[in-house]
């Protein structure tokens, strides 16, 4: 379980004058589980890309459980969401060609060799999020099968945070709230922070606080306004 | 990681099929001209071993060497049988032996000469017994005629429109051991016969400038070698005097070094010519070896263009797959892994299409020599030499730095703007 500290983060792209976000004190303690809405442009990408170190920050920190990853280089960054971050991204990226067992255990095994607890884990975590057959081609489940095998593959490395961007968004409503039960209630038990950007007002429900961005900058949070 | 990259190959078949194909044939066509030319020149210096010196009347070098090693029918003009008596009589020969070419026999050359060449061609016979009378012959290794076998030679060759001999029919008599040489397809017979057989032998119109007999033979020839008279049962005589007839060549085994230099000097007249048909292949394969260079240099631009095609087929693949290897950082493969796995996959193709290539080049050249060695009995071994081994090991390496190029671009850019592709 890892708290999340943001302080003075300011991300500009080539060619504008306004920083696509600034962020200037976001807290999440360890554990808790946060959802990012916002309209598209609002930088919601932008941030997820920031705390989980898919991209590089070079204005301000985010720093995970005392880590300020916007220090380390990408080769670091990369092995530190490796073996902290959970992704659940809305297209899935799963890898075709591969069973969903194979897709699950694909990170852990190009990282190191697979371990046999690492395997016992992968099969449980695939019958928790439902999917029968471990061994059938990735490309032959259903969307909301594939997003399972997504959820099962984020969390086999016991990561301290998942983040989860849009995880509903390209599913049907049934699809959907399944998946949404899945993160939230595996969240909880494996003890990850959770993080969600979406849309869906069903899947924000189950989660303790709302952050809203517009313009690259928070214009809501329930959190505030509950202590205001 | 292996299986990953098998399910990536397994999903684009096609493009690695025809990328591996590809190499295959660039590669196989740097292998058949290396290894055939090596064949061929190995094969032919091989066949020109056993004839040390070649004396024949003045005019094509290259042409006299040609006959006599690989027994190839050419115009050839005759030589004074006073050349060959002296020959023999010379203390600086161990032994001279005349040879009659232009007549065949079911598509083998019927070489008419003395018992002395076909005992230094064959110490030892593989079967039967020498020659002992006119009507008598020895056939090479790889001639399809068994023992007491009939021989009826034709004048020139049949797709030439030769006639054929009806004054004699040879009976095989032995067969040599193999020589590896075009020999192994000659039928021997006596000289003497050939001389009988095309109205030469103690004959009164015999000219010694003249092409009496060989395979160029004039139709107007004709007419009197068909008066010739031939007895197969009369015995050998294989002593030669100012008044033997005119021969195409004479193969002459010196006894030193020395005196094969001073014989060739002896017989380099106006009327004589003496070549070491070794040193005439030499001459041959220089122009041979450039052939051989050009082949090669366009081989290997081939190869350059196959590589760069290669090369732009992979960057745009890798183009196209951004968002898969976007997704295996995002979801933490480290930074080697992908690498490994793009330079791992096409460098897998690299090492099909280099396999496969060796494979089909060195059957092409085996297929190639076994067609040359049918028709010309020379054997032209087909192997690998310790020099290949620096030209795969360079291929290998170019081929491992050429594809890192595109495993690095696929790392230049973050994982999330390669997602965003």
């Amino acid at each position: 379980m890892l708290a999340l500290a943001i302080s003075g983060l300011t991300i500009r792209v080539a060619g504008l004058d306004a920083p696509v976000l600034s962020i200037d004190l976001l807290d999440l303690p360890a554990g808790g589980r946060l959802a990012v809405t916002g309209a598209s442009g609002s930088g919601k990408s932008t941030l997820v890309n920031a705390i989980t170190g898919l991209d590089g920050v070079t204005d301000g920190s985010v720093s995970w459980g005392g880590t300020d990853i916007a220090r380390l280089g990408p080769g670091r960054r990369d092995a530190f969401r490796a073996a902290h971050i959970g992704l659940v991204m809305q297209d899935f990226h799963l890898f075709p060609g591969l069973s969903a067992f194979e897709n699950v255990v694909l990170p852990a095994r190009l990282i190191r060799r697979l371990t046999p607890e690492a395997r016992t884990r992968s099969f449980r975590l695939l019958e928790a999020v439902g999917i029968a057959r471990p061994d059938q081609p990735v490309e032959t489940l259903s969307r909301g099968e594939m997003q399972r095998v997504a959820v099962a593959r984020a969390l086999l490395g016991k990561p301290g945070v998942i983040v989860a961007d849009e995880p509903t968004a390209s599913l049907d409503t049934r699809s959907g709230e399944a998946v949404a039960g899945l993160l939230v209630d595996l969240a909880r038990t494996e003890g990850a922070t959770l993080i969600v950007v979406t849309h869906d007002p069903a899947l924000m429900e189950r989660l303790d606080r709302r952050v809203a961005l517009a313009g690259g900058r928070i214009v809501e949070d329930s959190e505030r306004a509950r202590a205001a | 990681m292996i299986r990953f990259i098998l399910s990536d190959l397994r999903r684009f078949k096609g493009g690695a099929l025809a990328v591996v194909v590809l190499i295959a044939l660039s590669v196989a066509l740097c292998v058949t001209v290396t290894l055939q030319e090596r064949a061929v020149r190995l094969g032919s210096a091989r066949a020109a071993e056993k004839f040390d010196l070649v004396v024949g009347a003045a005019g094509s070098e290259t042409q006299l060497a040609l006959s006599a090693v690989f027994l190839q029918p050419s115009p050839l003009p005759l030589v004074s049988g006073t050349v060959l008596s002296k020959l023999v009589a010379d203390p600086r020969v161990a032994f001279a032996a005349p040879v009659g070419f232009g007549d065949s026999a079911d598509g083998y050359p019927v070489v008419g000469t003395t018992t002395t060449l076909v005992s230094a061609l064959s110490p030892a016979l593989a079967e039967g017994a020498l020659f002992t009378r006119l009507g008598e012959a020895v056939v090479g290794a790889d001639v399809r005629k068994p023992l007491g076998a009939e021989i009826k030679p034709m004048h020139g060759a049949a797709e030439e429109g030769g006639h054929t001999h009806t004054e004699i029919a040879y009976r095989v008599s032995g067969r040599m051991a193999p020589t590896g040489t075009a020999w192994d397809r000659a039928i021997l017979v006596p000289i003497r016969a050939v001389w009988q057989l095309h109205g030469m032998e103690g004959d009164h119109d015999h000219d010694d400038d003249g092409d009496g007999h060989g395979a160029e033979a004039a139709e107007e020839d004709h007419g009197h070698e068909h008066e010739a008279h031939v007895e197969p049962d009369a015995t050998l005589d294989e002593h030669f005097d100012a008044g033997t007839p005119g021969i195409p060549a004479v193969l002459v085994k010196p006894k030193t070094v020395a005196d094969a230099y001073r014989l060739r000097q002896d017989y380099r007249g106006e009327t004589t010519l003496a070549v070491f048909p070794a040193e005439v292949l030499t001459r041959l394969y220089a122009t041979l070896g450039d052939a051989r260079s050009l082949l090669l240099a366009i081989a290997i631009g081939t190869q350059v263009i196959v590589i760069a095609a290669i090369l732009l087929v992979t960057v745009m693949h890798v183009g196209a797959r951004r968002r898969q290897i976007g997704a295996l950082r995002a979801f933490g493969a480290p930074r080697r892994s992908v690498l490994a796995i793009v330079w791992g996959e096409l460098f897998a193709l690299f090492l099909a299409g280099f396999a496969l290539g060796i494979l089909v080049g060195f059957c092409a050249a085996r297929a190639i020599s076994a067609s040359l060695t049918a028709t010309t009995a020379v054997r032209m071994p087909v192997e690998f030499a310790r020099e290949d081994i620096s030209l795969a090991v360079w291929f290998l390496l170019l081929a491992a730095l050429v594809s890192i190029v595109p495993a690095f671009s696929a790392l230049r850019l973050s994982p999330a703007s390669a997602l965003r592709a």
